[in-house]
């Protein structure tokens, strides 16, 4: 699983060989060399942009000021400081833009998503409106002029061709760069971030500070495009900082393609040619790119890179992965890996005590406590809206317990936040599959063996050198029966196979002790024997709490159970004594209610017309099958009840029938009308109303 | 003196919040319902004082505050329809390019269409000159602007609060699937509220036309100040919006009287410092599609 030396100097020598070209490219268009000194600045630039944007997702529209910031600092430097270099100030400024990067990012990265955008919406504008305004500093509307380009031993950058060059090898310099930085331990998990923040902290990342360094270094390369244009220039404009070039940079990576490195740099070169051909013949070649940018995003959100794969896919197809999980070979009992066995425990390893949390009025988890010893499989057990998954939300950290101590070997744990818990050695899996969907299962497993050692920040050294993590990770793929699939991206694969990288996620993190939340949920009875065998095995040598539906198979391999009910804990006991006591009974049956004779009179059914019938019904969640062949009728004046353990299909059924979850097949009748193709059961007078479980009405 | 001086400067701030506010109420109507943030919002409210300045020409003033709202609000049908309908699901990242790049695409239309030069607007003979309220001396087109907002604030809580239409649109912006489990389609409420957002920007513009420079990119300039309302007031409530205008304005109008170099930044510094305090803004809660 490492990457061909082609693969990775092939952007390099792409690059070279584009940049030597394109002075005769242009020439050739009857284009200056001007435009290809913009042209490879604005790469630079749109690239540093694009290390936010297509590798960690975090869409910044404010880029501009770190353009603007780096050009004004080596702008300034040079006529303060050291008039006639162009070194220093191009140094410098960088330094100035690190700076100042590192403080806005403090602020602006404490929001995501569309927030972070609009953030950095705003930052753009505050820049612009200083930059015009504030003109004892930087010359204000008629922007700061008198810069020189220096020069190098008796070549002066004055010459076209040889700043032309200068600024070509800081970009091919910065390509570099980047290139390491994104096959680094480092530019993995940035990638991680993207495709799942909370799991990365999970992981034991320290996602804000991932955020927070990448931030700096994308400014910083901004930064340098826009001193390199300043020197161009011989001249820093506002405009530099303003809000609408701050489009234009997203626009670059966006039209290349932000799923690539060089994908902005092709875009940034679509632009400037672009700009500079249409502006012969029309002045109006800012409407034409708009409709260009925006046909883009609506049609090809890959860019000019996608467009490439698509059309190269119509020659090379990819091959076939549907029958992905066939091709796996599984090797039944084999021991726990020795390099995750943790050094000898003994006693009690994981201690809580007294622990509370309160949503509102509500007391989710009250005064629980619950001991896991070394060597046990310990259960959690308990109806619906018990508490447990809150428990396990408490005990990894995503919630701070209001009361209470928890204690992981004797340190306490209490609010360090996820990452520095599972650093701790705690590790948990969770119960809705939370994968990096977009990566292969090897990566999603590699970037959990990465995490607990100090590599994880390295920038520079390739991630294939690290060859024991990779022995490492293969040797975890055969433990947990995935061998043979390991280039198959984890969103791809069946609902069985996604439990299994959860779980191998949560035991990658080398962890003391293993939380598992319903690992069994949603499997096939064969994967449930292989899942429960697969747990027996850890918990030889890691402690596991494990919460599951499945009741008698947990109770069959557990040692001690622990049952909870309304937020608090009932009883801690062998499992024979939970099972014979009647307090448990009482939850899991109910009590206090008559008996309901559950017998339909066959005779009064057969009368009575079916008014909604639900007929061999198909279901999937992407790959899922959720329902399998369903049939059910509902008869007038009747009440069907709907039964079965969790992860049997109940509230998908409900969801298919009120028309939330396409059906893939099969037919759905309401009074003799098929609703089944209908989106949202627009057809009026359908008056099939659902109530759902969790309170989740509209507080209107 | 001092204190009153004050006054005075905050009540002009509101005056300038109300501007803002016509804006604002429309984009973070569109934002919490829809969820995209709709940066062609600024287009609309230029488009809107375009249209009232050529309908000035043959039919008056009067006439052409009420036909550009509405010829404005009828575009945003079809904007509704064949663009932002495709992003309400979408990752929010590519509702903004695509608004981003209709602004653009927008702006440079209007170059096309009137000119790169900024058009003159007058204001209309019956609002000249200023009245004496208490002690401060108004001219009589901003109390006007100020009686317009008012109505149209008044009208929109209304909507939204006592009518069935509203308590759909309200109920959409927490849980859209479980109003579409209820068997209402959201696709005509979300047009109606497309159209009404836009209309309100375009009635902005119109109304604010002959106070301000009728160019190309004044819709630029407007939209960064309508999301730092939008923002500081908190997504998805009414109250938070209105009072995030009020407030954006009167800080900007202090800050214009001491230091008039600083008045745009204030309002950006004013939206960093409440966010840290508040990450959600005034009034905000916690909407997962945002987070």
């Amino acid at each position: 699983m490492t990457t061909s030396m082609g693969a990775k100097v092939r952007p390099l020598l792409l690059a070279t060989l584009a940049l030597v070209a394109l002075p005769f490219l242009l020439r050739a268009l009857g284009l200056s060399l001007d435009t290809g000194i913009w042209a490879v600045a604005l790469a630079v630039a749109a690239m540093g942009l694009n290390l936010c944007i297509g590798y960690t997702g975090l869409v910044s529209f404010g880029h501009s000021t770190w353009f603007g910031i780096g050009a004004y600092a080596a702008g300034l430097i040079q006529l303060h400081w050291f008039p006639n270099q162009i070194w220093l100030p191009l140094a410098l400024s960088m330094l100035v833009v690190a700076a100042s990067s590192f403080i806005v990012g403090i602020i602006i990265l404490r929001r995501r998503g569309v927030y972070f955008s609009l953030l950095t919406l705003a930052l753009a504008a505050l820049s612009y409106t200083t930059a015009f305004r504030w003109s004892a500093l930087t010359g204000g509307e008629d922007g700061l002029g008198g810069l020189k380009r220096g020069s190098i031993g008796t070549i002066s950058l004055d010459n076209a061709v040889a700043y032309y060059t200068v600024v070509a090898v800081i970009g091919l310099a910065a390509l570099y760069f980047l290139l390491r930085l994104t096959r680094s331990p480092f530019g993995h998990v940035l990638v991680a971030i993207r495709e799942n923040q909370l799991r990365a902290s999970f992981q034991g990342y320290p996602v804000e500070r991932y955020k927070l360094a990448v931030f700096v270094i994308s400014a910083v390369v901004t930064g340098l495009a826009g001193a390199l244009v300043a020197f161009q220039n011989y001249l820093v404009s506002a405009e530099a900082v303003s809000v609408p070039f701050a489009g234009e940079l997203l626009a670059m990576v966006v039209i290349g393609g932000m799923r690539s490195m060089l994908g902005p740099a092709l875009g940034a070169l679509f632009f400037v040619v672009f700009r500079e051909l249409f502006s012969i013949w029309t002045s109006n070649w800012l409407l034409w790119f708009g409709l260009t940018f925006v046909a883009f995003v609506m049609y090809s959100p890959d860019g000019l890179v996608g467009i490439w794969h698509k059309l190269m896919r119509r020659f090379r197809p990819l091959p076939e992965e549907a029958a992905a999980m066939s091709k796996r070979k599984i090797y039944d009992g084999l021991p726990l890996p020795a390099f995750l066995r943790p050094d000898s425990l003994e006693g009690t390893v994981l201690e809580v005590t007294g622990v509370s949390k309160h949503f509102g009025g509500i007391r989710a988890v009250n005064d629980a406590g619950i001991k896991v010893a070394a060597g046990e499989i310990h259960a959690l057990i308990g109806p619906n809206g018990a508490g447990k998954t809150t428990l396990f939300n408490l005990i990894s950290g995503l919630y701070t317990p209001d009361q209470g101590t928890i204690r992981l070997q004797r340190r306490d744990i209490h609010g360090i936040g996820p990452d520095a818990i599972c650093h701790q050695g705690l590790a948990r899996s969770f119960q809705i599959t939370n994968l990096f969907r977009g990566l292969t299962i090897y990566e999603n497993l590699r970037l959990s063996l990465q995490a607990r050692r100090p590599m994880r920040f390295n920038i520079w050294r390739d991630i294939d050198s690290f060859a024991e993590i990779h022995a490492e990770t293969a040797e975890l793929m055969k433990f947990l029966g995935l061998e043979g699939i390991e280039r198959i991206e984890a969103g791809a694969l069946s609902y069985g196979g996604q439990r299994l990288v959860d779980l191998g996620i949560a035991l990658g993190s080398k962890p003391q002790v293993l939380l598992l939340d319903e690992p069994l949920a949603g499997l096939a009875a064969a994967e449930r024997e292989r899942v429960s065998n697969l747990v027996k095995n850890i918990a030889a040598n890691i402690p596991v709490l494990i919460v599951e539906h499945d009741i008698d198979r947990v109770l069959g391999f557990s040692q001690n159970v622990t049952v909870m009910n309304q937020g608090e804990v009932l009883m801690t006991a062998c499992p024979q004594a939970v099972r014979a006591d009647v307090r448990v009974q009482e939850i899991y049956t109910g009590k206090g209610i008559p008996a309901v004779e559950h017998q339909r009179i066959d005779a009064v059914a057969g009368e009575a017309d079916p008014l909604l019938r639900f007929d061999r019904v198909n279901t999937f969640y992407g790959k899922s099958h959720v329902l399998n062949d369903a049939t059910l009728d509902v008869r007038e004046g009747e009440i069907v009840a709907l039964l079965g353990r969790n992860g049997a299909g109940k509230s998908t059924l409900l969801k298919t029938i009120a028309g939330l979850v396409p059906a893939a097949s099969g037919s759905i009748e309401f009074q003799g009308k098929d609703i089944a193709r209908c989106r949202r059961r627009k057809s009026r007078g359908t008056a099939s109303a659902m109530c759902p479980r969790a309170a989740a009405c509209s507080p209107a | 003196m001092q204190l009153e001086f004050l006054l005075e400067q905050v009540v002009n701030g509101l005056v300038l919040g109300g501007y803002y506010l016509l804006i604002s109420l429309g984009l973070s109507l569109i934002f919490s319902v829809g969820g995209v943030v709709n940066l062609a919002h600024g287009a609309f409210y230029a488009l809107g004082a375009y249209a009232s300045v050529e309908v000035t020409q043959y039919l008056g003033f009067g006439p052409a505050v009420v036909i550009s709202p509405v010829a404005v609000a009828i575009l945003g049908i079809f904007f509704e329809r064949f663009i932002l309908r495709r992003f309400y699901t979408a990752d929010p990242i590519f509702g903004l390019l695509v608004t981003f790049g209709l602004a653009m695409v927008t702006e440079q239309a209007i170059r096309i269409i009137w000119g790169a030069a900024p058009l003159s607007a007058s204001i209309p003979p019956a609002f000249h000159g200023s009245v004496f309220v208490g002690d401060f001396l108004f001219s009589r087109y901003r109390l006007l602007i100020l009686a317009v907002v008012a109505l149209v604030l008044l009208g929109v809580w209304f909507l939204l609060q006592r009518t069935s239409f509203g308590r759909v649109v309200r109920a959409g912006i927490q849980r859209p699937d479980m109003v579409a489990a209820l068997g209402i389609r959201l696709e005509p409420y979300m047009m109606a509220v497309v159209m009404l957002g836009v209309g309100m920007a375009a009635l902005g513009g119109a109304f604010f036309a002959p106070i301000t420079v009728v160019q190309p990119a004044m819709g630029d300039e407007i939209i960064t100040v309508a999301f730092v309302v939008v923002v500081i007031g908190g997504l998805g409530s009414f109250w938070g919006v209105v009072i995030a205008a009020l407030l954006v304005g009167v800080v900007r109008g202090i800050t214009i009287n001491y230091v008039p170099a600083a008045g745009e930044a204030s309002i950006y510094i004013l939206m960093f410092a409440v966010l840290l305090v508040r990450p959600r803004g005034l009034l905000g809660e916690r909407i997962e599609k945002f987070e």
